[in-house]
Formats: structure tokens, C-alpha cells, sequence
């Protein structure tokens, strides 16, 4: 229910709307629950003190006119006063009091006449009091009156209305007339249930309408969305539907226009780097031809260079080197070009990781041999098998292996091969000069150098890393570096056993899992600090 | 005589460069620079071995390729600025022999030239496989009596599995004995010359019942 109200601005909308909808109605219908109550209660008072004057005077006029002398006949006039005023009926209750006001010093025989069913009680003492000392006017109370029906009791609103009279002969008397409410009370009770079930129906309607209308409102931003979200996933095609003029149309037009543009750019972009690495293949095919002629030209000088004089043996010799260095640039070149074409296919199948180990130290071994680097190597004792592109891995670890020899500083250079249950792994340590931390956040970057100053003595390209990170992606896999200035440095090839498996850790450690934390370029971007 | 070789290749510097290459290994180089006439050309020099380039203007190498191997199976090499599979796969099922990437060294084409014109030698004079016999003298294969035409390369590929009927050979075996390359090669060479063989021997190339592939390890005769 709280994650609805959280997802759906619509029902958020439709219960705030109801809520504060709900406020209102119970403010307003108290009002007028109120003030009508108060309406037919003051309606209802002038008229009962209205009739109550009447019947005073009535009475009063009927005492002075008697020419009663006795008991008896002042009795029997007196008890004739209470059935004339009493009215019954379901409209209009009325009952009748004489009571003798107490505290006079003649003596008094003749009884007070009441209506049958009032209960004196009702009559406080307070307001008798009031009552005597009004000098004649009309005065009224409101009271609670038990109504005994069914052998139930209700509780029902009243009035007694209070005045004195003289009556010869007899002394001070109180006329008090009883009036019943009930009926105003049923009107009022009426009143009060239609205007509450009035109040819960508009709530419903009020609720009913919001949802339409926030539905209706809402549906257009919930369609853009969707929408957005198709292209976001690449289909830059889709829009959104533009109809009338309002602001939702608006939006759609805004939108659309939005997404027409990104797509343009978008298709330039992706045209502009299709030319690009077009170019950079048709440039590296396209100088191959000359590249081929210079070779075997070179070559042959090469060949003959015993036969030359001191400054022109040089010559062929520097001539020599720089081809094959020329030609190992246009194949990375080439490589790179075709990694951002898109265009590289893994050819994979299952091998031993220690024999390609095995191969790639063995066609490193003259470097080697001419840097004074020794090569150590830790394998397995079993096979190694994983699945992967054995020509890309080994070239890959031929890189890593001539870069170690190269910066090794001479020092040995250990290769090792691990194995667990998901993946294996390779790494090449060497205890040379290392790299800072700037250095390290670079390594992967293209025609990046350890260090520019540093006399470029085997002719790498500075594509080398960049490919083998490329062929390290392209097999699932993840290639660490850990390094520190003069301690040397660590590469670690990890690749899932089986192509496209997750694989946890890595089965070989890298030296700084005893320090700080290695740099890691498994998730396709360049190793971070 | 030296042997002739004939190269194809529009590129004036690199054709003579090879040539001055070739003569100076011993061989004897002709030339031909472009597609439409290397047709021609080929039929008039009678070439003992074709060195043809891929790009060409007017027709391309694989369509020259394939015309010459209408005609003879003379051996042909391919030279490639390309190592992308299709360019190597097209030029290899048009029917040349092998291929070199640009750039090479000298020894590279003089080995890949010497390898592909290097006689065809077996104890015996004549092995049989299946319906086939297989005349070593003179070079020729024979079904049911009718002679069928092999190019020098298919010959020596179906010779070389014939000699040990129901012996494996792995591609990188064949490599080495038909093809003379004695390090890691394209496989590629070795798998699409079994086709165009069996497309030449077999009743059923689709379902080969004289050179037949053992799965994961290569292929073998019988």
C-alpha cells in the first residue's frame, strides 16, 4: 500500500483529493447541521413562548373573572385550567403545572392540578425561584425529557416555559407549561443523516473524479516514459503520438523533437567513427604495399651488409630494426582499429594455459636472453585447461612478458599460472623500476609510456597494453596491475574456465593483496585509483 | 632451367622488388600488371608457379584465381594486405594454393615458393584408398578407371592421408607435410583444400566416405 503510494503520483493525487475533500464536508456539514438545529429550536421557542403568554393571560384572566367564593369551586376551576391548556399529539406535547409557589402563610388545602404523565422533578428548583421572582413575565428553561416507549427510554429535547399567577382566595401560584421538542429533534436528526450520507456519496464522487481526471492527466507522462525508456534501449525510432494543442501536446512535440535530434546526433557520431576506423584500416592496408617493397629492399641490404662500408652496415642495420618496428605499429594499429570496429571474434576452444605459457616464454627467450633477464616460471603440475583464443592469449602474455623484460631492470622475472574452480590465471612480476600511482592510471591508455623520457630501447608500440586489455574484455576476463616505483610490477591475467561464466576471485594474488589495493581494468575502463 | 614464376601485382616498385627477390634465390620472374590480362599472360609464359596480389584494378585476384584454376593447377600463392578470414577464405576456395601476408621478408616467399614447387616423392609407385588409385609417376588418380584432375597441392594432400589409411592426421601434421610450413599456420589452408578435394573425389561431398573428419582432431583417409 505505502510502496503504491509511493510509486503512483495517481493515487497520491486521489487520496490527497479525498482526504482535504473530506475536511471541507465535515467542516461544512457541521455547519449546517448547526445553525439549522439552532433555526428550528429558535423557530420553535417564540412560538412556545408565544402560546405560553396567551395561556397565561388566559388563565389569569379566567381567575379574575370567577366569581368563586369556596374550596370546592376553586378546585374544581383550578383543575379545570390544566386539561384546557394540555395538548397531545404527535406534533405538539404540551403538559400543564399549577404549582403553589411555597413559603406563603395561609394555610393551603386545595391541591396543585399537574398533567398525568409530567414528572415534576423536571421543574428545578432554580428556575422556580427564577420564575417567582419575575414580576410577572414569561420565562423558559430547556430541558431533557424521558420519553418511556416500549419499555425503552429516549432522551428527548424540551422547553419548560414558567410564569407566576394570582389566584384569589388561594394565593401565589406558578403556571408551568412542558413543551416537547422530539419532533424538531427528528427533523434535525433527518437533517444531520442526508447530509451525511450526501457528504460520503460526494467523497466517492469527488474521489471518482479525481482518479478520471489524474488518469487523464497523468497517462501522457506515463506513456512519455515508457517511451524514453524504449530509447534509452536503443530504439531511437519510436515517438510520441502529437495530438491537439494543450500543454500535453506540448510535451509530445518538446519530446519528440528531443528525441529527434539525439537520434541525428547519435547517427553522426556512429557515422563519423565508422569513417574513422574505416580510415585507419584502409590507411594500414594501404601502406602495407610500399611497407612490403621497403622490407624486401632492406632486407637484402640487410643481407649484404658485410659487404658495406662501417657507416652504411649501420645504416642497414637501424634501417632493419625500424621496419620490423614500423610493421609491428601498423599491425597494432590495425588490431585497435579492428577492437573499435567492433569487428573482433574470439576463436575459442579449450587449452592448456601452462603450454601457452610455455610458448610465449619460449619465443620471449632471446629478449630475454639478450637483457640478462632470467624468467622464472611456477606452474601447476597438471593441465590448465580453459577456454580462450590461444593465439590473442599468447600474444597478450608475449606483451606483458617484454614489457617486464624491458623495464626489469635485468632482475628476474617470474611468471606463474593459477587455477580454481571458475578460472585461471597468469600473472608476470617483475622487480624493476615500477610505476607511481599517475603512472599506473595510465597503463592502458593508447601510445602511453611508462615514462617519455626513458630511451625506447625495445621499440614497443604503446598499443600493447591497450590490445591486451581489448583481448582481456573480449574473453570475459579481467587484467590487474599492481605497482610501486623501484619495487617493480605485477600483471594479472584472470579468465573464466568456461566463456561467459562469472568467475569471484582470481587464483593467483597479486603482491599488493598484502598491501593496498591493486588496480583493477575488468570492468572495461581504464584502471582507476 | 630455373623455374618461372609469374607475378601479378599492379604495384610497379613491389613487382620488381620481388622480382630482384626471386632472381636472386634462383628462379626465373615474369610479370603481369593487372587482372584483365593475367589470363593471357599466364597462358602464354606457361608459369611453373603464379604469385598473385588480391587487389587488382579492373578484375581482382580471386577472380584471376579462379580462371587459372579452369584452366591448370598450377600452384598458385596469394599475396594479401588482409588477414581478415573472408579475403583468405574467398581467395582459398577460388583455389589458390596458400597465401602471404604483406608485408614478408625474402625467406618468407622464397620458403612458401621453394615448398609449393617441391616434387612429390613416395616409396611407392601406386596407392589405392577407397574406389581410388593413386598414380605416384604420373601423377594421376583414377576412379573406376576414369582419370580425375588434381591440382599438384590436392594430389599431395590426398597422397600424403592415403600413404597411412585409417591413421588421424591433425591440420597441423598436414601443415607441416603438404604445405612445409613448420611452425603454427592458418588451419584455414588445410580445411578448405578438404573440401575442394572432396568436392572432387567423393560421390557425396556432404557426407565424405574416403576422406572422412574426426571431430576436435583433423582428418583422415579410408
Amino acid at each position: 500500500m505505502l510502496s503504491l503510494f509511493r510509486r503512483s503520483v495517481q493515487a497520491r493525487a486521489v487520496a490527497t483529493t479525498v482526504a482535504l475533500s473530506g475536511v471541507l464536508l465535515i467542516a461544512l456539514g457541521g455547519f449546517l447541521s448547526f445553525s439549522i438545529g439552532n433555526g428550528l429550536f429558535e423557530a420553535r421557542l417564540s412560538q412556545v413562548l408565544a402560546e405560553s403568554e396567551a395561556a397565561v393571560i388566559d388563565v389569569q384572566n379566567t381567575f379574575a373573572a370567577s366569581s368563586v367564593n369556596d374550596e370546592v369551586a376553586l378546585q374544581t376551576l383550578m383543575n379545570s385550567v390544566v386539561p384546557k391548556l394540555e395538548a397531545t399529539g404527535v406534533a405538539d406535547t404540551r403538559r400543564v403545572a399549577l404549582l403553589r409557589t411555597p413559603g406563603q402563610s395561609s394555610i393551603q388545602l386545595l391541591q396543585s392540578p399537574i398533567s398525568a404523565d409530567l414528572d415534576t422533578q423536571l421543574i428545578s428548583q432554580n428556575f422556580r425561584a427564577e420564575v417567582r421572582n419575575s414580576s410577572g413575565r414569561v420565562l423558559y428553561q430547556s430541558i431533557q425529557l424521558t420519553n418511556s416507549e416500549d419499555s425503552l427510554t429516549q432522551l428527548s429535547p424540551g422547553i419548560v416555559v414558567g410564569s407566576p399567577v394570582e389566584i384569589p382566595l388561594a394565593g401565589k401560584y406558578e403556571l408551568y407549561l412542558v413543551f416537547d421538542l422530539s419532533s424538531e429533534q427528528q427533523t434535525l436528526d433527518f437533517v444531520q443523516q442526508t447530509l451525511l450520507i450526501g457528504g460520503l456519496a460526494l467523497i466517492f464522487i469527488i474521489g471518482g473524479v479525481a482518479y478520471v481526471v489524474t488518469g487523464w492527466l497523468v497517462r501522457p507522462v506515463k506513456v512519455a516514459a515508457e517511451v524514453s525508456e524504449e530509447i534509452a534501449d536503443g530504439a531511437l525510432d519510436v515517438r510520441l503520438l502529437e495530438k491537439g494543442e494543450d500543454v500535453i501536446a506540448v510535451l509530445a512535440r518538446s519530446f519528440n523533437k528531443m528525441a529527434d535530434s539525439l537520434q541525428q546526433q547519435i547517427t553522426k557520431l556512429a557515422s563519423v567513427s565508422k569513417m574513422q576506423q574505416r580510415f585507419v584500416s584502409d590507411v594500414s592496408h594501404e601502406l602495407r604495399t610500399p611497407l612490403t617493397t621497403i622490407k624486401l629492399a632492406g632486407d637484402l641490404i640487410f643481407e649484404a651488409r658485410d659487404s658495406l662500408d662501417p657507416s652504411l652496415k649501420r645504416s642497414a642495420e637501424l634501417l632493419n630494426g625500424q621496419i620490423v618496428r614500423f610493421e609491428t605499429l601498423l599491425n597494432d594499429l590495425l588490431e585497435i582499429s579492428r577492437y573499435d570496429a567492433g569487428a573482433v571474434r574470439a576463436e575459442l576452444e579449450i587449452h592448456d594455459l601452462n603450454q601457452v605459457v610455455g610458448m610465449a616464454v619460449a619465443s620471449i627467450d632471446p629478449l630475454a636472453k639478450n637483457r640478462g633477464s632470467k624468467i622464472q616460471i611456477e606452474l601447476p603440475s597438471e593441465e590448465v585447461l580453459a577456454e580462450f583464443d590461444a593465439r590473442r592469449i599468447e600474444r597478450l602474455l608475449r606483451n606483458l612478458l617484454a614489457n617486464a623484460i624491458e623495464h626489469g631492470e635485468s632482475k628476474p622475472v617470474v611468471v606463474a599460472v593459477g587455477v580454481n574452480e571458475k578460472a585461471v590465471a597468469v600473472s608476470v612480476t617483475d622487480s624493476g623500476v615500477g610505476m607511481g600511482q599517475l603512472e599506473l592510471e595510465r597503463v592502458f591508455d593508447r601510445f602511453w609510456r611508462a615514462d617519455p623520457a626513458r630511451k625506447r630501447t625495445t621499440g614497443g608500440t604503446g598499443l600493447g597494453l591497450a590490445i591486451s586489455l581489448e583481448d582481456t574484455l573480449l574473453h570475459g576476463g579481467s587484467l590487474d596491475v599492481w605497482a610501486r616505483p623501484g619495487q617493480g610490477a605485477s600483471f594479472r591475467l584472470t579468465l573464466p574456465k568456461v566463456q561467459g561464466s562469472e568467475f569471484g576471485e582470481s587464483p593467483l594474488k597479486l603482491p599488493s593483496d598484502q598491501g593496498s589495493e591493486p588496480e583493477s581494468a575488468s570492468d572495461g575502463t581504464e584502471a582507476r585509483p | 632451367m630455373n623455374p618461372k614464376i609469374l607475378v601479378v601485382d599492379d604495384d610497379n616498385a613491389l613487382r620488381e622488388m620481388v622480382g630482384i627477390v626471386l632472381t636472386a634465390a634462383g628462379f626465373t620472374p615474369e610479370y603481369c600488371p593487372d587482372g584483365d590480362t593475367a589470363l593471357a599472360t599466364f597462358q602464354s609464359v606457361e608459369p611453373d608457379l603464379v604469385l598473385l596480389d588480391v587487389m587488382l584494378p579492373g578484375k581482382d585476384g580471386i577472380a584471376v584465381c579462379r580462371e587459372i584454376r579452369n584452366v591448370s593447377g598450377t600452384p598458385i600463392i596469394m599475396l594479401t594486405a588482409k588477414t581478415e578470414t573472408q579475403d583468405v577464405v574467398l581467395g582459398l576456395e577460388a583455389g589458390a594454393d596458400d597465401y602471404i601476408v604483406k608485408p614478408f621478408e625474402p625467406s618468407e616467399l622464397t620458403a612458401r615458393i621453394k615448398a609449393r614447387l617441391r616434387p612429390i616423392t613416395s616409396v611407392e609407385d601406386s596407392v589405392s584408398i577407397g574406389p581410388l588409385i593413386l598414380d605416384v609417376v604420373g601423377h594421376q588418380v583414377l576412379k573406376d578407371g576414369a582419370q580425375i584432375s588434381l591440382t599438384p597441392l590436392e594430389f599431395n594432400l590426398l597422397l600424403t592421408l592415403a600413404q597411412k589409411p585409417k591413421q588421424v592426421f591433425t591440420r597441423e601434421m598436414l601443415l607441416e607435410k603438404v604445405w612445409g610450413y613448420h611452425y603454427k599456420a592458418d588451419t584455414r589452408l588445410v580445411n578448405v583444400h578438404v573440401q575442394r578435394l572432396r568436392s572432387k573425389i567423393e560421390e557425396d561431398p556432404d557426407n565424405p566416405k574416403i576422406v572422412t573428419t574426426v571431430r576436435g582432431i583433423g582428418y583422415r583417409a579410408g
